[in-house]
């Protein structure tokens, strides 16, 4: 793997919510880096932490009842979580800029697209509102809106859902924010609108030499635009690593299970789906060993009280699986 | 948007007319008239008197007539007080209930709006329990006891201070107006209130607050342009049915406070069967709330621009 510096580490981070029904390890220990310049997407099923590991990254959890309990992110040599200096305006939104899921929602209803875009600007770069607004107008052109200065004075409502998904970018790299985190960009949207979308996220990386942190279902879409992959299950990281040695010799099962589930478009091959069998963790009372262990087809005896220790498979390659433990009995390959 | 006002006001106009064809059948259903009274007449004076004021005439032929002295503007003369027509009433003492009606409405939105957001901030904390034990009463409570009581501990203050610090009844400057505004606007501000709080709510969460915040916006522009902005829409649209029910409302408050508003003749004249000032009070409050809820619907489009229409 080419050698970039890197641009954010998490390490260790734990946070909890608060409920009703009890307290929800959401996420449990996860430690990673993401490298100037590349795209890092996070996979794994749904409530298994991916989306809560971004926003606490970025400050966006709700407190209470959400609670980051352990853990520091290090941004330019600092721990933003600590003194709570992700919450000013100094990095969000300048430094580090957000997309969201769904488009439609993600947008004030009552509030000009143009506005919306300039208000970023006004705020970070103290700019007066008809600059900003200029501005504004450049970056709805710059992500390929049409008539960009007609719709920069429409409202939400007026506009189509990758269209508003353009103006949630152009928003979210008005400041040239060195990390960009796209929280499921594409879920909402057809998928002729979702590869227009990545391209144009992959041109604006290599442009700014930006890092973009991707969250995805879609182990297409991470096939196609990622360099690193985070692989989440049950509020941990599994399997983290190069795209291409997690895809060609994925060494966790779920990873596998997930490879195993996904369908074909390859002429001519013929392939059953195999569903991962049962369901995910209950996190209000997470388990003791490893977490993938009621599915996992080749558990052992040691796996249901004994946290997997991490094993390095190569260089860029790190897995939680006792598996490869030097006396395991089962082999998943 | 001239097209649609014009719709509205021509659905306003429609509305209006109903409300006078229907306040004339059940006044005319209700026994007795207004010559009707404690001394009785001699059977020919009360045939002069009906021949005058065109009581025998069969009722649709006195709708006919109504209706064309109204759309004229003239709302005929009222039977019980002396030589007074009713549109000299209605000059004279609207504007006293209208003040009193807008004050008490200005009061509600500002205190309703200001209150709900606070308590959605402070939700499950203190402020907010006070305060929502507080709307409880507000709504519950009716506003002649709340009006008697403020009186009340009016006289105690002034009493104890040795001098008037505000009037405790009356009209004329501003410290007459001041309690019994807000005396009259209490029940709809508590109302507000707890629509404002849940509204907010709704608001605090929503997936467009949570960009804001990525946006790194400061609080106070999160507050003001994104939560207060969306949270208020379902204020403005109960505020025109909330300037109906205070205006309506008003006579109890004018009576409390021996102020000398319009909901006054409202009372005296159904009890006393005067044709006249019913159909004219009633058809002038109509016409003003029907008007006042085709403002707010304009003002709606304002704020929220998805209703706003072409």
């Amino acid at each position: 793997m080419i050698n970039k510096s890197i641009a954010l580490k998490v390490s260790n981070l734990h946070v909890e919510f608060d409920t009703y029904g009890g307290v929800i390890k959401a996420v449990r220990g996860v430690s990673f880096s993401i490298k100037k310049g590349l795209t890092t997407a996070i996979v794994g099923e749904s409530g298994c932490g991916k989306s809560v590991t971004v926003q606490s990254i970025m400050g966006l959890i709700p407190k209470p009842p959400g609670k980051i309990t352990r853990g520091e992110v290090y941004f330019e040599k600092q721990d933003i979580l600590k003194n709570k200096k992700i919450n000013g305006k100094d990095i969000r939104g300048s430094k580090i800029g957000m997309i969201f899921q769904d488009p439609m929602t993600s947008l004030n209803p009552t509030m000009k697209i143009g506005d919306q875009v300039a208000e970023t600007i006004q705020t970070h770069l103290g700019l007066s509102y008809s600059n900003a607004f200029k501005k504004a107008i450049d970056l709805l052109d710059l992500v390929q809106i049409p008539d960009a200065k007609q719709r920069a004075s429409q409202y939400p409502f007026e506009l189509s859902g990758g269209m508003l998904q353009r103006s949630m970018i152009a928003m979210a790299v008005a400041c040239r924010p060195s990390i960009l985190i796209a929280d499921e960009p594409t879920t909402a949207l057809d998928v002729t609108i979702q590869s227009q979308i990545l391209s144009m996220l992959s041109d604006m990386q290599k442009e700014n030499d930006m890092a973009i942190i991707l969250i995805t279902h879609d182990l297409g879409v991470v096939a196609e635009i990622a360099d690193e992959v985070l692989v989440m299950y049950g509020g941990e990281i599994v399997e983290k690593g190069d795209v291409n040695e997690i895809y060609n010799n994925s060494s966790h099962p779920y990873t596998l299970g997930l490879k195993e589930a996904m369908p074909t478009n390859i002429k001519g091959e013929k392939k059953t789906l195999k569903p991962i069998e049962g369901s995910p963790p209950d996190l209000f009372r997470p388990p003791i060993g490893c977490s993938y262990f009621d599915r996992c087809p080749v558990a052992m005896n040691v796996c249901e009280k004994n946290r997997p220790e991490t094993y390095e498979i190569s260089k860029d390659h790190h897995t939680n699986c006792w598996a490869h433990h030097k006396y395991a009995t089962n082999s998943f390959k | 948007m001239l097209k649609y006002t014009i719709k509205r006001i021509i659905q306003g106009i429609v509305t209006v007319w109903f409300i006078a064809t229907v306040t004339f059948i059940a006044m005319h259903s209700v026994p007795g008239d207004p010559l009707t009274g404690e001394r009785g007449m001699s059977e020919e004076i009360r045939q002069n008197l009906e021949q005058k004021y065109g009581l025998d005439k069969p009722i649709l032929e006195q709708y006919i007539i109504y209706m064309g002295n109204m759309i004229k503007g003239d709302f005929g003369i009222s039977f019980t007080q002396q030589n007074r027509s009713v549109n000299d009433i209605i000059r004279e003492h609207f504007p006293v209930s209208a003040t009193l009606g807008i004050l008490s409405i200005v009061f509600a939105a500002l205190g309703g709006v200001l209150w709900g957001a606070l308590t959605a901030i402070y939700r499950n904390r203190l402020p907010d329990v006070v305060v929502m034990f507080l709307v409880i009463f507000g709504i519950s409570v009716p506003s002649f006891v709340i009006a008697a009581m403020s009186q009340l501990i009016l006289v105690n203050i002034n009493t104890s201070f040795g001098f008037s610090i505000l009037p405790v009844a009356g009209w004329g400057t501003i410290s007459h107006m001041l309690v019994p505004s807000l005396v009259l606007g209490l029940g709809t501000m508590a109302f507000l209130t707890r629509l404002m709080r849940s509204s907010m709510l709704e608001v605090v969460n929503a997936d467009y607050i949570r960009t804001a915040y990525s946006k790194g916006l400061p609080a106070q522009r999160i507050f003001l342009k994104h939560q207060l902005r969306n949270a208020i829409l379902p204020v403005i649209t109960v505020i025109g049915p909330a300037i109906a029910s205070i205006t309506t409302g008003g006579f109890v408050v004018e009576l409390v406070f021996a102020i000398p508003g319009l909901g006054r003749f409202f009372v005296q004249a159904v009890q006393q069967l005067d044709y006249t000032v019913i159909m004219g009070t009633t058809v002038f409050y109509g016409a003003f709330l029907v008007f006042m809820v085709i403002i707010v619907d304009l003002i709606y489009g304002l704020v929220d621009p998805r209703v706003r229409l072409e």
